[in-house]
């Protein structure tokens, strides 16, 4: 099957898996462009029933560092509607559409993977765990910065670090804003596996091919327990 | 330094300290422990970045006297009014858009454990015991410590707990998800206050509020619901930001 190209993803289904690799090396940022693209990415896959599982992979070393930081709110400070003082009145309709996205991700009936390495931070992390399973290599750097920045994690991240690993954990992570490693992103349950990183693909495929026959959304954890920890 | 009904509050930099102050076992005096007015004019101050509750002396709280909820009883008090006041206090510390800590080191019982649960952290010295006796006078914790217990612990736990009545210690309390953290140092509160300090203070306010208005929202809110306004909250931040960087 003829897949669509791109400029920030690449997109093939190899064998009833897709591989949507996240592509702007070098580390992958998540420009307005990526968020864009990944929209139309996601609306093919929905629309083509040969993929039977998701992938999702960061080009070369890394996952993703995330948002574009600097565009991002010269975006937001261009778009947002605001009251004579100055304060927010309706948020920008491209923000909206980016946590749509991963709604629309997270709702997939085929299995999605995020296969972290490198670097997972920020939205890229969101994106991840928004992904309904989760391989990491060994080595990753994983968190959610944006409270550094004077900011907090704006497309679910916190809800759904909530979900996963709590909300002692999601507390303390958002509000610290400090990276961690795979060892402990195992412990707080933000990870399923941590696999050799040179691995990586090639057990998120087997694993994409184990559960593709008969995933169902709502026994995921079942999943993760027979055949990921 | 101020005192209500054995409960005394003050501030130290930008952490509030409620104290339960009613040695030994510091027993809450009733179950509106401490008036919600007070409580709200102490938590209003608009520079606080977190809050501890802590126990004078050798505990953290041997919770409610039940001796005194069966004499109001008697009495012909308005007991349901009062157990709904209580609530209201512990739903004011939940509900607060800043950190609460329970740094709890001895007895954590009944009442008191409510109050733990209600915080968002709980941190206990290695020494520190928990149990619902409620069971042990024919009544169950009344101050939403079942409903809070099962979120943390989950139903078998919670059961077992509230049940049985028996005693448990901090790693068990620990394993159960009942508490957070077990202090690495003997003095519970200085960990705290440390744990506390360095979660808060290179953040401003308005990041801490948001983060926790973000939490809550995951509680109370469906996901569609709570992303929409994790992303609006984003966006206000955002928004000060770019105009911080553009120098307006």
């Amino acid at each position: 099957m003829k897949t669509p190209s791109f400029g920030t993803i690449r997109l093939i289904l190899d064998d009833d898996t897709g591989w949507l690799e996240l592509n702007s090396p070098p580390s992958n940022k998540m420009t307005m462009e990526f968020f864009r693209e990944f929209a139309a990415a996601l609306d093919f896959i929905s629309n083509h029933k040969e993929f039977r599982a998701l992938v999702i992979y960061g080009h070369g070393r890394h996952y993703s560092s995330g948002t574009d930081l600097p565009t991002l709110l010269e975006e937001i400070n261009k778009n947002a509607g605001t009251d004579i003082n100055g304060n927010l009145t309706e948020v920008p309709e491209f923000l909206s559409n980016n946590y749509r996205s991963l709604l629309l991700l997270e709702s997939f009936r085929i299995p999605v993977i995020s296969a972290i390495r490198g670097v997972c931070l920020g939205s890229a992390l969101e994106l991840a765990l928004f992904s309904h399973f989760r391989l990491c290599g060994e080595d990753s750097v994983i968190g959610l910065p944006e409270a550094s920045f004077n900011l907090v994690p704006g497309l679910g991240g916190i809800y759904k670090l909530c979900c996963i690993a709590g909300e002692v954990t999601a507390l303390e992570r958002v509000l610290k804003g400090s990276t961690f490693n795979a060892e402990d992103a195992f412990r707080y349950r933000i990870v399923d596996r941590i696999v050799p990183k040179r691995k990586l693909l090639e057990q998120a495929g087997e694993f994409a091919r184990e559960v593709m026959n008969d995933f169902r959304i709502e026994k995921k954890n079942l999943y993760v327990k027979q055949f990921l920890r | 330094m101020e005192t209500i009904n054995k409960i005394s509050w003050e501030i130290k930099g930008d952490i509030g300290i409620i104290t339960l102050d009613n040695p030994p076992e510091n027993y809450l005096v009733q179950p509106e422990f401490v008036p919600l007015d007070t409580l709200r004019k102490w938590t209003s101050y608009d520079y606080l970045k977190g809050i501890i509750v802590c126990g004078a002396g050798k505990h953290f709280s041997g919770g409610g006297k039940l001796e005194n909820l069966f004499k109001m009883i008697r009495n012909k008090e308005d007991i349901a009014e009062k157990i709904d006041k209580g609530k209201a206090v512990l739903d004011h510390i939940e509900n607060l858009d800043i950190p609460v800590v329970a740094a709890i080191h001895g007895i954590c019982f009944g009442g008191g454990l409510e109050v733990a649960l209600a915080s968002h952290i709980r941190i206990c010295s290695a020494n520190s015991l928990f149990a619902f006796p409620e069971i042990n006078q024919g009544v169950l914790p009344g101050l939403g410590g079942s409903v809070r217990t099962t979120c943390k612990t989950g139903f078998p736990a919670a059961l077992k707990l509230i049940m049985s009545g028996d005693m448990i210690n901090a790693e068990d309390a620990l394993e159960l998800h009942l508490i957070d953290f077990i202090s690495a140092k003997q003095n519970v509160f200085d960990y705290s206050f440390a744990f506390l300090q360095k979660l808060t203070r290179d953040r401003p306010l308005p990041v801490i509020n948001a983060v926790m208005k973000a939490l809550k929202n995951s509680r109370s809110l469906g996901i569609q619901e709570a992303m929409k306004e994790e992303t609006r909250m984003f966006c206000e931040l955002a928004l000060s930001e770019a105009k911080r960087r553009n120098g307006s």
